[in-house]
């Protein structure tokens, strides 16, 4: 059982158990980064030449993403490593965490080299009520277990947890982040912020193996846990994913009030309606929106082997070992 | 919502959906199934309008709406590349309604006031108005021509190269470039203007085109012509000053930069004037790695430069590190590359599982001067000094761990590129003037430097996909081009301005240039051969051995007209010798036979001849050049340089912007054979991959792997067969699947012992990469996990699921696309660039 008050035997991380969270560990150590990788001088002569609109989503985006990586990392620690028996899952965790940090300190790089106010930009998403509303969606179900008692043995405990995963893993990662990383990505598409981009692919990346280990775990865990799998339970889950959505919808008129060329709000919220319904179909659920995806572009964004010009471009492929082949 | 558009005067004007569908319309001419595009385009550029957005935004959003769907629909790219040209066209010459023929006339009109204009703002070179007809040049500009672009060529072309007026407005377009580049390369042509119009005839055709600077220094006040630029920088502090002083002249001059710094004493070495040691080699890298960052070649391009060091220098483990990801920042290269200069001694102590012995260049100052045999006496004296005490410092390790340490980084970082000195200088036919110390930024150039030459190399690309007819290449137009580009070349150094003595020097006493070939792996599909058969090493052999042919005749031409190069005398040409001769040269010092087909494809080509003909003067010290051709390879709309088509689609990610490369070729063929429509999406889920495809029959499948797919052993066996003809060396990309140290060592073993001067990029394939937007993706699925499905067992409408939102959902209009695969068939090629391939040859 993955889940359950971890015993003595587990942190013995031989034989493996659960081999996704392994293979998962590793891949996400091959991605490792840094922020300083990356030279933002060309995307500070874009971001003064654009307009005030353009500069305040790229703002906006930051001012939320920034806070919220540290949210995931909170949720992490209080309302998912503690509940999890897998050492093999809890190498993979500790990682995640460790890039979430490096993504909230490379956002930090970007606020801090681009020209924002310092003394209001990392207050912007407590001073923003629909970023607020979207915060107060996460800790909504991690305050089940950091106030309530939780006992995870209990179907009922169960189930707050999966609550809480969905939320931060699938809700929060899965659906919030990727329309954040469709919207910056869209700059590129442009010829502009082209470095910033950059660090967006490898956030993305990290942030899709995150993905892939939420996704497993929540499978597992359905898995080992039949008492989950009722038609009641099963349409609160979806129901927390819908009201993702539309916790989103209010987000993105704040970061879109009048619209940029090539995105408005309507647009997001039927990008962050794709991206929900593939969530909703990952677990088992159906789908709700049934909206085709408006960013066909994104075929070339993320969808396809990059070929870069290295001397012209950060070449975000590599991963940091060799002769890993071996075994 | 009703949506405002602002115009150019800032006035408000209602949208006009109508008005926006007929110019995507007339986009549209020609294609088939216009109706089905008009409508896709205007939906997708609908949902991206906001109220108040401007008119020229409005023009791109029509454009983006275009190039998102090319991925389903090459022939969106069509009309992409029309649209694009209309705002430039616009932009250039103001409006002209609808009528082409007035369009056609205003082009025509408008050429002379553009150079006039140019000039008389400081922009162009007064000779560009003095020296032409420029009527008669207006008569022979075609904007037919305009049409075989595609998209990325022609936004990169605009982008970079295409020259803006002073308040930075478009002030040419495509066939004004074309004319600017011609013109700026015939100056001193007795009859300039009929050699503008050959030049241009050939370059707007994209039978060839010039190198990156050339485009977009010609004709302009300042023109910095040359592509590569190769220094030494040497031992004292004077000097390594004044590198850096050079280092960002030339990068401003836009040329990419090669420095050897090799001979920069060690970490630890004592200095003389203050009785303390150096700090080696690396602080003085980073502050030329700093340097280059603040410059944007010629405004444009980014300011890009090789460090070379050979391997014997003690601070070599810490050179190999500079491109690492982690750890001290003063210690890494965030924007040079780095190269390994590898001699044969090196490999034969892999090889034989020997020692490698590493010394401070301090004391060992010979060794970077000397090659083959020499070499190996030399570095065998000092290892017994070494051992018998007589060295102040010296590290040995074994030569294999050493190897293996190269080649992990290499995997780990794509640094540093393996560069073979022996068979470089071994092999030179010009280094009568001194020895080549390294290659340059793209590992192609191979000439010498000192403390008074800087290396200059001068380059340009034919394109052989143009070269096509009738599924066979065109010998003929093959030898045209040839020997025009290499007269275009040649013109280029008198004209040629550079910010620095040294190199002003090189130039004009070697009148180095560098014909290279683009195309490689797109004409290979074009005439049905796969890039790892047999028939494709061949292929290669023939080209290169045809092109050198008349390169070199060429040059001896030249010669006969000009006069011969400075350095001529006392060369390897002067002894009688052509590049292929220089083999025997290299297997005698090397002590082992080169590992291939040494024989000349072209049985009708008389070498000894020509080898007659060049002993008696060559106007060019070395002739060819494979470079990489990254940016104009994309503007030709083919594959870069010898390199296999990366995938099937694919995207780039450049200084211009990010595109999306779409298989032209393999689109018509799956468009022929009805398949096209079917397999689209599987195309961009398996990421350009169609080995899994099952609908694709097999000999189609072998004609277009990905280059993570074609054998390693390929990419050596078609640089080493081209490498036989050609004087300089090939930019050689290198793609692995595997991670297997063992096997990656021995491919680079394999790349030497065939004769590779030098490799270029490692590109390894990616293990794991973004979650994919526009594809179905379902990780459960994949899994062969369903989750909470099974809870709804019992309903069996899905739909019927009670929804607590009472959000407005977002209605989106279905998009209707019926495309009949037999209507296809009957319209013919649908790659327009293909199309116009064939009108041009007959």
């Amino acid at each position: 059982m993955i889940l359950g008050k971890a015993s003595p035997e587990d942190v013995n991380l031989h034989p493996i158990k659960y081999q996704w969270a392994y293979d998962l560990y590793q891949q996400a150590v091959r991605n490792t980064w840094f922020p300083h990788e990356i030279a933002l001088k060309e995307d500070l002569e874009d971001f003064t030449k654009m307009t005030e609109d353009e500069r305040h989503s790229v703002k906006f985006l930051m001012a939320f993403f920034n806070p919220a990586e540290l949210i995931v990392n909170r949720s992490i620690a209080l309302g998912i490593y503690p509940y999890i028996k897998s050492p093999e899952a809890h190498l993979y965790l500790a990682k995640q965490m460790w890039e979430e940090a490096n993504h909230c300190v490379a956002f930090e790089y970007v606020l801090e080299t681009f020209p924002f106010d310092k003394e209001k930009i990392y207050n912007v998403h407590l001073e923003t009520p629909s970023m607020q509303a979207k915060e107060d969606f996460i800790m909504k179900y991690l305050k089940r277990m950091t106030e309530d008692k939780l006992d995870v043995q209990t179907t009922e405990g169960k189930k707050d947890f999966i609550r809480n995963l969905v939320a931060t893993n699938i809700v929060m990662e899965g659906v919030w982040f990727y329309s954040g990383f469709m919207v910056a990505l869209s700059f590129r598409q442009r010829n502009q912020l082209r470095n910033f981009a950059s660090m967006i692919d490898w956030v993305l990346r990290d942030e899709s193996l995150h993905l892939k280990f939420g996704i497993n775990l929540i499978q597992t865990v359905l898995e080992e846990n039949k008492d989950l799998l009722t038609e009641d339970f099963a349409s609160e889950i979806r129901q927390i994913i819908i009201d993702g959505v539309n916790v989103e919808n209010a987000y993105n008129k704040d970061l879109f009030p009048r619209g940029i060329l090539g995105l408005n709000a309507d647009y997001v919220n039927q990008y962050v309606q794709y991206v929900a319904d593939r969530r909703l179909e990952e677990l088992g659920l159906p789908t709700h929106y049934n909206v085709t995806n408006p960013a066909k572009w994104m075929a070339s964004a993320t969808d396809v082997l990059e070929l870069v010009n290295f001397f012209e471009q950060q070449n975000t492929k590599y991963e940091v070992d060799s002769n890993s082949d071996k075994k | 919502m009703e949506i405002y558009i602002t115009k150019r005067d800032g006035s408000k004007e209602l949208f006009n959906a109508d008005r926006i569908n007929r110019s995507i319309e007339r986009a549209c001419f020609g294609l088939v199934d216009p109706i089905t595009k008009v409508t896709q385009i205007a939906t997708d550029t609908k949902v991206t309008l906001y109220d108040g957005i401007t008119e020229e935004e409005l023009d791109l959003a029509t454009i983006n709406a275009a190039v998102q769907n090319i991925k389903d629909d090459p022939d969106y790219d069509k009309v992409a590349v029309r649209l694009l040209l209309k705002t430039v066209y616009k932009n250039v010459l103001g409006d002209y309604g609808k009528d082409i023929e007035k369009f056609k006339k205003l082009h025509k009109e408008n050429f002379a006031k553009y150079i006039k204009q140019g000039v008389a703002d400081g922009i162009l070179d007064s000779r560009m108005e003095q020296k032409f007809d420029l009527e008669k040049l207006s008569l022979a500009l075609d904007t037919n021509k305009d049409e075989l672009f595609i998209y990325a060529g022609l936004s990169s072309l605009l982008n970079r190269y295409s020259i803006k007026d002073r308040s930075q407005k478009p002030f040419e377009t495509p066939q004004y470039f074309f004319m600017r580049v011609a013109m700026g390369l015939s100056y001193n042509e007795t009859q300039p203007t009929e050699w503008s119009i050959k030049f241009y005839e050939k370059m707007s055709s994209l039978e060839y085109l010039a190198g990156g600077s050339t485009n977009i220094n010609a004709g302009a006040i300042n023109p910095a012509l040359s592509n590569c630029f190769l220094l030494e920088i040497h031992d004292d502090m004077a000097h390594i000053s004044k590198s850096v002083s050079d280092v960002m002249m030339l990068s401003k001059a836009s040329g990419g930069i090669g420095a050897s710094i090799t001979k920069l004493r060690a970490t630890g070495s004592p200095l003389s004037s203050n009785n303390t040691t150096s700090s080696g080699p690396t602080p003085f890298a980073k502050i030329i790695d700093t340097a280059i960052r603040a410059i944007q070649r010629g405004g444009k391009k980014k300011g890009a430069l090789c460090f070379y060091m050979e391997n014997w220098h003690l601070d070599f483990a810490d050179f190999v590190e500079w491109r690492h990801n982690a750890g001290d920042d003063y210690l890494r290269m965030r924007t040079a590359d780095t190269a390994v200069f590898i001699s044969d001694e090196f490999r034969k102590r892999v090889a034989s599982k020997e020692d490698w012995y590493m010394f401070d260049p301090k004391e060992t100052a010979d060794l970077n001067e000397l090659y083959g045999k020499a070499f190996s006496v030399k570095y065998n004296e000092y290892i017994k000094m070494a051992e018998s005490g007589k060295m102040r410092t010296f590290k040995k390790v074994p030569a294999t761990e050493q190897y293996r340490q190269i080649i992990t980084s290499l995997q780990a970082t794509s640094h540093p590129w393996l560069v073979f000195k022996d068979t470089i200088n071994l092999r030179a036919l010009n280094n009568n003037s001194g020895t080549i110390h390294m290659s340059n930024l793209c590992t192609e150039i191979c000439l010498p430097q000192d403390k008074d030459n800087i290396a200059v190399c001068n380059l340009a690309s034919l394109n052989l996909v143009t070269h096509i007819n009738k599924r066979q290449i065109d010998w003929q137009r093959l030898q045209e081009s040839a020997r025009i580009a290499i007269r275009q070349l040649d013109n280029l150094i008198d004209i040629n301005k550079l910010p620095v003595p040294e190199a002003v020097k090189s130039d004009s006493e070697n009148r180095a240039i560098g014909l290279g070939v683009m195309g490689f792996a797109d004409a290979l599909e074009q005439l049905g051969i796969p890039y790892d058969s047999p028939h494709a090493y061949d292929f290669a052999d023939k080209i290169f051995e045809f092109i050198s042919y008349m390169a070199i005749d060429e040059s001896a031409n030249l010669a006969k007209e000009r006069g011969c190069y400075k350095n001529f005398n006392g060369s390897e040409w002067s002894h009688g010798k052509v590049p292929v001769d220089t083999i025997t040269k290299l297997e005698e010092e090397r002590g082992n036979p080169i590992d291939i087909d040494k024989n000349s494809k072209q049985n009708w080509l008389d070498w000894d001849s020509l080898r007659a003909k060049v002993k008696k003067g060559m106007r060019n010290a070395t002739l060819m050049a494979v470079a990489p051709n990254a940016n104009i390879g994309l503007v030709a709309g083919t594959t870069p340089g010898i390199d296999p088509r990366f995938a099937q689609v694919f995207s780039r990610n450049k200084i211009s912007g990010k595109y999306l490369d779409i298989n032209h070729n393999l689109v018509t063929e799956l468009k022929n054979m009805n398949l096209w429509e079917k397999i689209k999406d599987k195309l961009i889920e398996l990421q350009g991959d169609i080995s899994e495809i099952q609908e694709i029959p097999q000999h189609i499948k072998d004609i277009y792997k990905t280059s993570f797919a074609v054998s390693p052993y390929a990419f050596v066996e078609v640089a080493a067969r081209a490498q036989k003809w050609v004087d300089q060396a090939l930019s050689r990309n290198m793609y692995l699947d595997s991670r297997d140290v063992e096997k990656t060592m021995d491919i680079y073993f394999t790349a030497w012992k065939k004769g590779l001067k030098s490799t270029y990029y490692l590109h390894m394939k990616p293990r794991h990469s973004a979650e994919q937007s526009t594809v179905t993706v379902n990780k459960s699925s994949a899994l062969g996990k369903t989750g909470f499905s099974s809870a709804f067992k019992k309903v069996t409408n899905i739909e019927s699921l009670p929804v607590l939102s009472n959000q407005p959902e977002v209605v989106v209009e279905p998009i209707t696309k019926i495309i009949d695969g037999k209507t296809y068939k009957v319209h013919g090629p649908s790659d327009p660039q293909e199309q116009y391939t064939c009108d041009s040859c007959q």
